[in-house]
C-alpha cells in the first residue's frame, strides 16, 4: 500500500459531554477520490473541521505528507497543501470570477500582503487558464454573488486549484444541486483529479455521487469508523444500508 | 489580618456592582449576540434617576425606598424601549450596523443626559438604615457594603434560578445555544428578544442605584462603567452569567489590592488585568475557546 | 446559468457624444483621485482667500479628514470599528507637543516620528485587541482609548496632566495662517494618496476578503490575524500624523485628545459619508467640523444631533450620504456604474 498522504489517528472531539468524534481513522492515499459517508450525525462535518485546523481535537493525531498538522492553525493547514469546499459554498461576494481565482494565486505566492500596486496582466492569465479548465472563462466578469449555486461551487473549486493543492477537501459538494449539476461537478472532480493527480477527500450524503467516483469509501457511524472498501465492496454490505435505515449499529 | 478582611470587604462589594453589569452584557451577547454599547448609558441613567428622586423626596424615608425599587424597572422599560425602536430595526443588517446603533444611541443618551441633569455632579445620600458601621469581631464593616453584596447575591440567584427553572429561561439558553433552532420551534424570538433588552437593562440600572451614593454621578460614568463591565465580562469568559462572577471577583479583588500594593497603577489596573488576559488567554478564565 | 452581467458599455441617456462618454468612464473609474483632486483645488481657493478664524476650521477639517480615511481603512475596509484611533492621534499631538516641551527636539524631527512611533504603537495595540472578534475587538479599543486617557492625564510629571500642552511648538513659518493651510493641505494630500495606494494593492484586497469571508481567506492559507494586525499598524501610523498635525492649526496637546469622544469622531464622519467609499469619510469629516460649528453657534447640544443623524444613517442609509448620491445619481446611468461604484478595493 502507498504511504497515506493524510493520516488520521484516533481522532477524539467532545462537545460538552458528547463526543462527535470517537476515536476515528483514516487513511488517504496519494491520487486517489476518497469518501466519508455516514447518516446524519455520524460526525462527518466534524472530522472535516479538525482536518482544517477550524476545531481542535482532543485527542489522536493528523498527520500530512509526512508532517503532524494536529491541532494546527487554519492557515498552516492550507499552507501545507490542504484546501477545503464548505457545504454552502464559501466565496468572496464581491468579488468578480477572476479575481477571486487571481486572489487564490497571490495566496498561493505571499503576495496578498502587499503593500504597493501589482501589475495584475501575468496572474490573470494564469488565473484565465485555470477558469477553462473548470469551464468558468465565460463569467469571468461576474461578481460571485451573483453566480448560481452551481458555478458558486466550481469557483470555490476553481479557487482551490489556484493553491495548486496537495490535497481537495470538498463537504457535501453536490448538496442542493439538480441532477445536471451533481454530474457537472462530479466530472469536473474526476478531471481534476485525473489532469493534476490530485487527491481528493469528499465528506458526502449523496450515495450516487459516492460511488461514482469514489475509489474508496470510509463508513462513519457515532463518530467511529465502521466500514472500508471500494464502493461495490460498500454497497453491498447490508449493515451500511441498515444503519441508514435503522439508526442502530 | 482585620485589614485583610476590610479589604475583601470592599473589593467583594465592588465586585458585586460590577457582576451586575457585566452579567447584563453577557445576557445581552448570549441570548441576542448583541453587544450594546450603551449599557453602561443604562447604569448611569440609574444613578441619575435615582439622584433626581433624592433631590425631590429628601434623602431619606421611604420615598427614596421606593425609588430604589422602582429605578430598576424604569431602566429596564427604557432597554426594551430601545430594543423595540431601534435594535429590531438592525437584526436583518450586518453586525456593524448593530454595533454602530448602539453607539450611536451611546452618544444620543450621554447628550440626553446632559440636557435632563446638566453637567454638575450629583449626588445620593446612603438610605436612612444602610448608614454607619456594624461591628463584628471587634471590626467595623460598613453597613452598606454588606447590603449591595446581599441584593447582588439575591440577584445572582434569582437570575440562575430564572435561567434554570423557568420556560423562559430555557428560552434563553436555548438561544445561547443555536438561535435559528429556536427561531424555527415557534418561540416568539421578537419577544424574547424585548425582554432579555429589557432584563439586561433593569441589571444596569439596579448596578446604577446601588453605586449612587458610593459614587460620583457625572457625565463620563457611562463610558467608565461600560468599560469596567466589558472587562470583567472579557476576563471571566464571554457569554457565561458564571464567568461574569468569576470575573468581577477577580477585578474587583484585582483592583483593591492593586491599589493598596501598587498605588501608581490603582487607575489602569482594571486595564493591566484586561491586557494580560487576552494576551494570555482570550477566551477568559471560564469561557469555551 | 446567469448572463454575465455586461461589459461597461456607453451609457444611456444624457450623455451620448462620443468624447463625453469615455471622458465620464474614466472620472467613475478614477473618480476617486477626481474627488480628491477636485477638493484639494476647492480648499486651496477657499483658504487662499479667508481670513485666519476659516483657516483654523478648515485646517481642522482637513485633519480629520485624514483621521476619518485612516480609520476607515479599518472600519469600511477592514470591518473592524475600532474606536480607539484616538490614541494614535493623541500620541502624535503630544510627540510634537512633548518634543517640543521637554526635548527641545524640531517640530520636522517628531512629524517623521508620528508615524513611526503610531504605528509601533498600534501594532502592540492592535496585537491585544485582534485577539477578540468582531464587537468585542471594538470595546476593548474604546478601553484603549480611556486607558490612554488616563495614563497622559495622570502621568503629570512628564505630560503636565490635564493642563495640557500649550506654546508655540510649531515652527514661526507654520504658525502664518495661510502658510499653515498649505502644509496641512500638502501633508493631507500625500497621506490620502498613499492610503489610496495601499487600498488597491493586494493588501488591501485581502483585507477586504477578510471583512467579507474571514473562514475563506484563512482556509486559503493566510494569517488573518497578522494581516488584520499589519492594518492596525498603518491605520495608526496615518492617525498618528493627523495627530502630529493637529498641532499646527492648535498649537495644544491636552488628554481629552485620547478620549472616547475623540475615538467617535472619526467613526461619526466614515459612517457619514459612507465606509464602503474612500472618498466617504471626506465628506463625513467636512459635514461633521462644519456642521459642528454651526451648530455649536446655536445650542451646546450638537452631539444629540449628530447621534440621532448617525442612527438615521445607520438604519435608513447604511452606506452613507455619498453612497446614497452615488446610488441616487446611478438611476439614470445604471449600467455606466454597475461595474464601478460597488467595487469594494478594485483593482483600477
Amino acid at each position: 500500500m502507498n504511504a497515506s498522504l493524510l493520516k488520521a489517528r484516533s481522532l477524539v472531539k467532545r462537545y460538552g459531554g458528547f463526543a462527535a468524534v470517537d476515536g476515528f481513522e483514516l487513511d488517504v492515499v496519494p491520487g486517489e477520490i476518497h469518501s466519508i459517508i455516514g447518516p446524519n450525525g455520524a460526525g462527518k462535518s466534524t472530522v472535516f473541521n479538525l482536518i482544517t485546523g477550524l476545531a481542535k481535537a482532543n485527542a489522536g493525531s493528523i498527520e500530512f505528507a509526512g508532517r503532524d498538522i494536529t491541532g494546527h492553525a487554519p492557515h498552516d493547514i492550507a499552507r501545507s497543501g490542504i484546501i477545503c469546499g464548505f457545504q454552502v459554498p464559501s466565496v468572496l461576494p464581491r468579488l468578480t470570477v477572476l479575481e477571486s481565482v487571481v486572489f487564490g494565486i497571490l495566496a498561493r505566492r505571499r503576495r496578498y500582503s502587499q503593500l504597493w500596486f501589482l501589475h495584475r496582466r501575468r496572474l490573470e492569465v494564469e488565473a484565465r487558464g485555470i477558469l477553462e479548465e473548470v469551464g468558468l472563462d465565460t463569467q469571468r466578469d461576474v461578481e460571485s454573488r451573483h453566480l448560481s449555486h452551481g458555478d458558486q461551487r466550481t469557483l470555490e473549486i476553481a479557487m482551490a486549484l489556484s493553491c495548486d493543492p496537495k490535497l481537495l477537501m470538498l463537504d457535501e459538494p453536490t448538496a442542493g444541486m439538480s441532477s445536471f449539476e451533481t454530474q457537472r461537478i462530479t466530472r469536473l472532480l474526476q478531471q481534476v483529479s485525473r489532469e493534476r493527480q490530485l487527491s481528493i477527500l469528499l465528506i458526502e450524503h449523496d450515495m450516487q455521487v459516492v460511488f461514482g467516483i469514489s475509489d474508496r469509501v470510509t463508513v462513519m457511524h457515532m463518530g467511529a469508523n465502521f466500514a472500508l472498501g471500494s464502493p461495490a465492496e460498500i454497497s453491498a454490505k447490508e449493515e451500511v444500508r441498515a444503519i441508514y435505515l435503522g439508526g442502530g449499529g | 489580618m482585620s485589614h485583610i478582611l476590610l479589604v475583601l470587604l470592599a473589593s467583594l462589594s465592588t465586585a458585586s456592582t460590577l457582576f451586575l453589569v457585566a452579567s447584563g452584557i453577557t445576557l445581552l451577547f448570549g441570548a441576542l449576540r448583541v453587544v450594546n454599547i450603551a449599557h453602561g448609558s443604562f447604569v448611569m441613567y440609574g444613578a441619575y434617576i435615582l439622584a433626581s428622586a433624592a433631590a425631590a423626596y429628601g434623602g431619606e424615608g421611604w420615598q427614596l425606598w421606593v425609588a430604589i425599587l422602582a429605578v430598576p424597572l424604569i431602566v429596564g422599560v427604557l432597554g426594551s424601549g430601545m430594543e423595540i425602536s431601534v435594535m429590531r430595526r438592525t437584526y436583518g443588517k450586518e453586525h456593524l450596523s448593530q454595533l454602530l446603533a448602539t453607539f450611536a444611541m451611546f452618544y444620543i443618551f450621554a447628550d440626553l443626559a446632559l440636557i435632563l441633569w446638566g453637567g454638575s455632579y450629583k449626588s445620593v445620600p446612603v438610605p436612612q438604615g444602610l448608614g454607619g458601621s456594624v461591628v463584628i469581631a471587634d471590626l467595623a464593616f460598613p453597613v452598606y457594603s454588606l447590603f449591595v453584596i446581599g441584593v447582588t447575591i439575591a440577584v445572582a440567584v434569582a437570575l440562575a434560578a430564572l435561567l434554570r427553572f423557568t420556560q423562559f429561561g430555557w428560552q434563553i439558553r436555548a438561544a445561547v445555544e443555536d438561535p435559528e433552532l429556536l427561531a424555527v420551534t415557534g418561540v416568539h424570538v421578537r419577544r424574547l428578544g424585548t425582554i432579555v433588552f429589557g432584563l439586561a437593562a433593569g441589571l444596569a440600572g439596579l448596578a446604577g442605584v446601588l453605586i449612587a451614593p458610593v459614587q460620583t454621578i457625572a457625565p463620563g460614568l457611562d463610558a467608565s462603567v461600560l468599560v469596567a463591565g466589558f472587562i470583567v465580562a472579557v476576563v471571566g469568559g464571554l457569554g457565561s452569567i458564571s464567568g461574569a462572577a468569576v470575573g468581577a471577583l477577580v477585578i474587583g479583588l484585582g483592583e483593591t489590592l492593586g491599589a493598596l500594593w501598587v498605588p501608581a497603577l490603582e487607575s489602569v489596573m482594571i486595564y493591566v488585568l484586561m491586557i494580560a488576559m487576552l494576551s494570555i488567554r482570550p477566551s477568559g478564565l471560564l469561557g469555551r475557546s | 446559468m446567469n448572463a454575465p452581467v455586461e461589459a461597461v458599455t456607453e451609457p444611456s441617456g444624457a450623455a451620448k457624444s462620443s468624447t463625453l462618454g469615455p471622458i465620464l468612464r474614466g472620472l467613475v473609474r478614477h473618480r476617486t483621485l477626481a474627488a480628491l483632486v477636485v477638493v484639494s483645488i476647492v480648499c486651496t481657493a477657499y483658504g487662499l482667500n479667508g481670513d485666519a478664524t476659516a483657516l483654523i476650521t478648515l485646517d481642522n477639517a482637513l485633519i480629520l479628514v485624514l483621521f476619518s480615511v485612516a480609520t476607515n481603512l479599518l472600519l469600511g475596509y477592514g470591518g473592524m470599528a475600532s474606536f480607539g484611533q484616538a490614541c494614535f492621534f493623541g500620541l502624535g499631538a503630544y510627540l510634537v507637543a512633548l518634543g517640543w516641551a521637554n526635548l527641545h527636539a524640531p517640530f520636522w524631527l517628531m512629524l517623521v516620528a508620528a508615524p513611526a512611533v503610531g504605528a509601533l504603537v498600534a501594532t502592540a495595540v492592535g496585537a491585544v485587541a485582534l485577539r477578540l472578534q468582531q464587537w468585542f475587538f471594538s470595546l476593548v479599543t474604546l478601553a484603549f482609548s480611556q486607558l490612554f486617557y488616563t495614563i497622559v492625564e495622570k502621568a503629570y510629571v512628564i505630560t503636565q496632566g490635564d493642563n495640557g500642552v500649550f506654546g508655540p511648538m510649531i515652527p514661526r513659518a507654520l504658525t502664518e495662517p495661510i502658510t499653515g493651510f498649505e502644509f496641512v493641505l500638502g501633508v493631507t494630500a500625500i497621506c490620502l494618496v498613499l492610503l489610496l495606494a495601499v487600498v488597491r494593492s493586494p493588501f488591501g484586497l485581502t483585507l477586504t476578503a477578510i471583512r467579507d469571508n474571514r473562514r475563506r481567506v484563512q482556509t486559503l492559507g493566510i494569517n488573518v490575524y497578522r494581516h488584520q494586525v499589519l492594518a492596525f499598524a498603518i491605520s495608526g501610523a496615518f492617525c498618528s500624523v493627523a495627530g502630529a498635525l493637529f498641532t499646527v492649526p492648535n498649537q495644544a496637546a491636552y488628554p481629552q485628545l485620547f478620549d472616547w469622544n475623540q475615538s467617535g469622531l472619526p467613526v461619526i464622519a466614515s459612517v457619514l459619508g459612507g465606509v464602503f467609499l474612500f472618498e466617504g469619510p471626506v465628506l463625513g469629516a467636512f459635514i461633521l467640523q462644519y456642521g459642528r460649528d454651526l451648530l455649536i453657534q446655536h445650542t451646546s447640544h450638537w452631539q444629540l444631533a449628530f447621534g440621532l443623524l448617525l442612527l438615521a444613517i445607520v438604519l435608513l442609509a447604511p452606506d452613507g450620504l455619498l453612497g446614497a448620491a452615488y446610488r441616487l445619481i446611478g438611476r439614470s446611468a445604471r449600467r455606466f456604474l454597475s461595474s464601478g461604484v460597488w467595487r469594494r478595493a478594485g483593482w483600477r
